[in-house]
């Protein structure tokens, strides 16, 4: 109330003389009227973030603001609601104003007494100052709505456009309010650099704050301004997407009953199609769950993908994957154990860290002679390096023990397990004796809790046992 | 003194605390290391499932051993016990009460492990190494899967010496992943096979590979209803597939990110990109965890699709990584995986097991 009101009078637009009621009204008017680009549509802030960006994205420069009226065209002018506006111009709006009312007054006033001149005069004056002292106050108060959200806004959009990909992780607990409107995710799979196409696309988010960002990126003194809009632009949005958060997993039969295993669609068919023949073969638990899925989706289908594009993968396509393409996609069959297919793993922007061979890793290296195991697959049973013999025994399976399990025994506790396992072993008496002998015999088969192994005899660890 | 083999330096005091020099990049993250870790690259970890009292973890290496440990509440883990195929241990599984063990091996069979007794058996045989194995605990069944390079997955009654059934694949298995009803497989080629485990198991789906590079991990989710619904699918190159197997929108529900590459912002030079060597879930918040060739790992939130964190860079790649069963712990293991090929490989450089606390770590992200 102490403050010197600087307008004093209701919104105006400096561009064509409007009046509004209040500011915010004024400023959809202005970024609608005055700051949307003539080619791609686009909302700007102010004249010259327009300006800049048909310099930018479209490579046009503009003469003037659009749609204002002569003499208020300058487009190098910032003016964002009522801030901006020249001094000048504000005198010229008041004495304008001031002449309506008095012409105003003093009609009424004409066909008065004209005793009453003195007073009346006095008294109408007075009358304008509340009034204006009440507006401003009105179109102050969306601006001191706080403004949290954006107020991170300027960093984060900067690090969804360059991609990088470890810079999320501090950003989302910051801006509770803002993913629902960032525009990475919904697009669909592959989105990139079209933080701004996909704006047009996209029902639910606010058309006003996606194309906030780019300018203040390249111009600060817009930020203030821009800070100050989204708390009023993206309230409304908020809420309707933070209702409709979908479900992904509504839980539908994974598996249909093994009945009617082939019958299911193919996970390529539309959503609703799906939706339907699921709902229709289903038992009734799921029908219900999917009726009310199919609610949900068809709800929120379009916002449903409002987590932010935080994943890095988002923001670029895969250029190193394409440029990777690796030779195998094109033979399915190809085998390999003659002459390996080879990735492509170099290009020009990427470096895949993996041998060439099209082989996994494991297959690569089970093939050196190190890995080679010890005994041959076929039915032989032959002993491999017998350093075994100084450790701890392995022992002959069968015959002597009163087995409690039939089949091969393997209580190895050396680092060589020998007992030749090519033999499916559940015949007793189909191993051939061992050549060396056994130095202990643990009591395995009265299977005492024997965790500890090592090449000496066995030793109950301390405290360890099953 | 080690417990454990024979020729391995390293025989720590057991307590399992990190003692090496600030400067080593060993363990950036300083998290706690396991005693005895085995002498040659880790290739799985298992934790123990939560029927068992206590957490006890097992690993498979390249040295042809299984090590079990059990990892104390105070942080520290005690060597238990260790058994030995005549190959590599690729992979390893718990039975659901927690008493068996089963191991798969290059060896070209299986083995099961009873716990109580320390003894093994030999329960499948394949053609070709076993790089998969799984337990299912069906209502009307309990078997063993087992994958293997021989392009087959063999279904085992641990009690007879022939398989319950033979299923073909395409292509030699790579990697799978079991959470009742639902299995996935993922081959050479960049094969994808679903299976349902109902009554019994048969093929349900074969899946366009939403990647384009060799596959190398999966792992599945589930949802609210703790129903598996879906699947992580790594690559060699530096990708994670998230795919649901019925979702409302697929365009919109499926999705892939990028992950395990080097030079995020700077376009100068050409950019690394490393395998994703594992893939995990964690079992109460549903958050993710992967590991790479790069020697890093990350933690995800699939459903907020963000990032929660990404660790320091180790000096090796991490090979295998696993959740405990109640989600308080992360174990992963660093180890050379051959992404470099055989010229970088070094016998003498240490391997590591380190666990971490996860519970704080893998809280999903706020819904929005």
């Amino acid at each position: 109330m102490g403050r010197k009101k600087k307008k004093q009078m209701k919104p105006w637009c400096w561009y064509c003389n409007r009046d509004f009621d209040d500011e915010k009204i004024l400023i959809q008017h202005q970024k609608a009227k005055h700051f949307k680009c003539h080619i791609c549509h686009k909302k700007l802030y102010t004249g010259p973030g327009l300006a800049i960006h048909c310099m930018q994205v479209h490579k046009e420069t503009i003469d003037g603001v659009p749609n204002a009226i002569p003499g208020r065209t300058d487009i190098e002018l910032e003016i964002y609601g009522m801030e901006g506006i020249p001094e000048k111009d504000m005198e010229e709006r008041r004495r304008v104003l001031e002449q309506k009312t008095q012409e105003n007054q003093k009609k009424r006033q004409n066909q008065d007494d004209s005793d009453e001149d003195d007073e009346d005069e006095e008294a109408g004056p007075s009358f304008q100052q509340p009034a204006s002292t009440v507006q401003p106050q009105a179109a102050y108060a969306p601006m001191t709505q706080p403004g949290m959200a954006p107020v991170p806004a300027p960093g984060m959009p900067h690090g969804s456009y360059s991609g990088m990909p470890p810079m999320m992780p501090g950003v989302p607990p910051m801006m509770p309010g803002m993913p629902p409107v960032m525009p990475g995710m919904p697009p669909g799979m592959m989105p990139m650099s079209g933080m701004m196409p996909p704006t047009h696309g996209m029902p639910p988010m606010m058309p006003g704050m996606p194309p906030g960002i780019p300018p203040p990126m390249g111009h600060h003194p817009g930020i203030p301004h821009m800070a100050q809009a989204p708390p009023t632009t993206t309230r409304p949005a908020m809420p309707a997407t933070t209702v409709s958060t979908p479900q992904p997993s509504v839980s539908k039969p994974l598996f249909p009953s093994a009945g009617q295993m082939g019958t299911r669609a193919p996970s390529t068919s539309s959503a609703s199609s799906s939706l339907d023949t699921l709902s229709a073969s289903s038992k009734p638990l799921s029908q219900v769950q999917q009726a009310g899925s199919g609610v949900a989706v068809s709800a929120s289908a379009t916002p449903s993908a409002a987590p932010k594009p935080t994943f890095p993968a988002y923001t670029q396509s895969s250029t190193a994957a394409a440029a990777n393409t690796s030779s195998t996609v094109a033979k399915p069959g190809t085998p390999v154990t003659s002459k390996p297919a080879t990735l492509t793993t170099t290009s020009a922007t990427s470096k895949l860290i993996h041998p060439d061979e099209d082989i996994s890793l494991e297959e690569l290296r089970a093939q050196l002679p190190r890995y080679q195991c010890k005994i041959p697959s076929a039915g032989q049973a032959h002993i491999s390096s017998p350093p075994v013999a100084a450790m701890g025994g392995v022992l002959p399976p069968q015959q002597g023990i009163p087995a409690q399990q039939p089949g091969v025994r393997h209580p190895m506790q050396g680092p060589y397990g020998a007992p030749p396992q090519a033999v499916p072993g559940y015949v007793p008496g189909g191993m051939p004796p061992y050549g060396q002998a056994p130095p202990m015999v643990p009591p395995y088969q009265a299977a005492p809790p024997r965790p500890a192994i090592g090449m000496r005899p066995p030793v109950m660890s301390p405290g360890g046992r099953y | 003194m080690s417990l454990f083999g024979t020729n391995t330096g390293f025989g720590s005091a057991g307590t399992g605390v990190f003692g090496t020099t600030t400067t080593d990049s060993h363990n950036p993250m300083k998290d706690v290391e396991v005693t005895s870790p085995p002498d040659d690259s880790i290739s799985c970890l298992a934790f123990s499932p939560p029927t068992m009292p206590g957490n006890f973890l097992v690993g498979g290496s390249w040295a042809n051993d299984v090590r079990c440990w059990e990892v104390q509440d105070n942080g520290q883990t005690v060597p238990k016990a260790q058994q030995m195929h005549t190959g590599p241990v690729l992979d390893v599984c718990w039975s659901d009460d927690g008493s068996k063990v089963f191991t798969a091996s290059c060896d070209k069979t299986a083995k099961m492990w009873d716990l109580n007794s320390n003894q093994t058996i030999q329960i499948a045989q394949h053609e070709g190494p076993i790089k998969t194995i799984h337990w299912i605990k069906a209502p009307n069944y309990s078997c063993i899967m087992t994958g293997s390079w021989d392009k087959t997955l063999k279904f085992w009654d641990t009690r007879s010496p022939n398989p319950m059934m033979s299923l073909q694949m395409p292509e030699r298995c790579y990697c799978a992943d079991v959470v009742y009803p639902m299995a996935v497989v993922a081959t050479a080629e960049r094969g994808l096979i679903v299976y349902q485990l109902e009554n019994q198991p048969s093929e349900f789906r074969r899946i366009d590979s939403p990647l384009k590079h060799q596959h190398r991990c999966v792992a599945i989710f589930k949802d609210k209803q703790s129903k598996p619904t879906g699947f992580a699918l790594g690559s060699i190159e530096g990708r994670v597939a998230i795919h649901y197997i019925n979702p409302p929108n697929p365009a919109k529900d499926n999705f892939t990110f990028k992950c395990h590459r080097s030079n995020g912002t700077n376009t100068a030079t050409p950019q690394d990109i490393y395998a994703v060597n594992a893939i995990s879930f964690h079992p109460v918040h549903g958050t993710l965890a992967t590991v790479g060739s790069d020697g890093r790992f990350s933690f995800w939130d699939k459903d907020a699709r963000t990032k929660l964190k990404t660790s320091e860079q180790l000096d090796q790649p991490i090979t295998a990584c696993c959740f405990n069963n109640n989600g308080n712990i992360f174990a992963y293991a660093s180890s050379y995986d051959w992404s470099k090929g055989h010229e970088y490989y070094n016998p003498q450089k240490k391997n590591y097991i380190f666990l971490r606390n996860a519970a704080e770590e893998l809280k999903p992200r706020n819904k929005k």
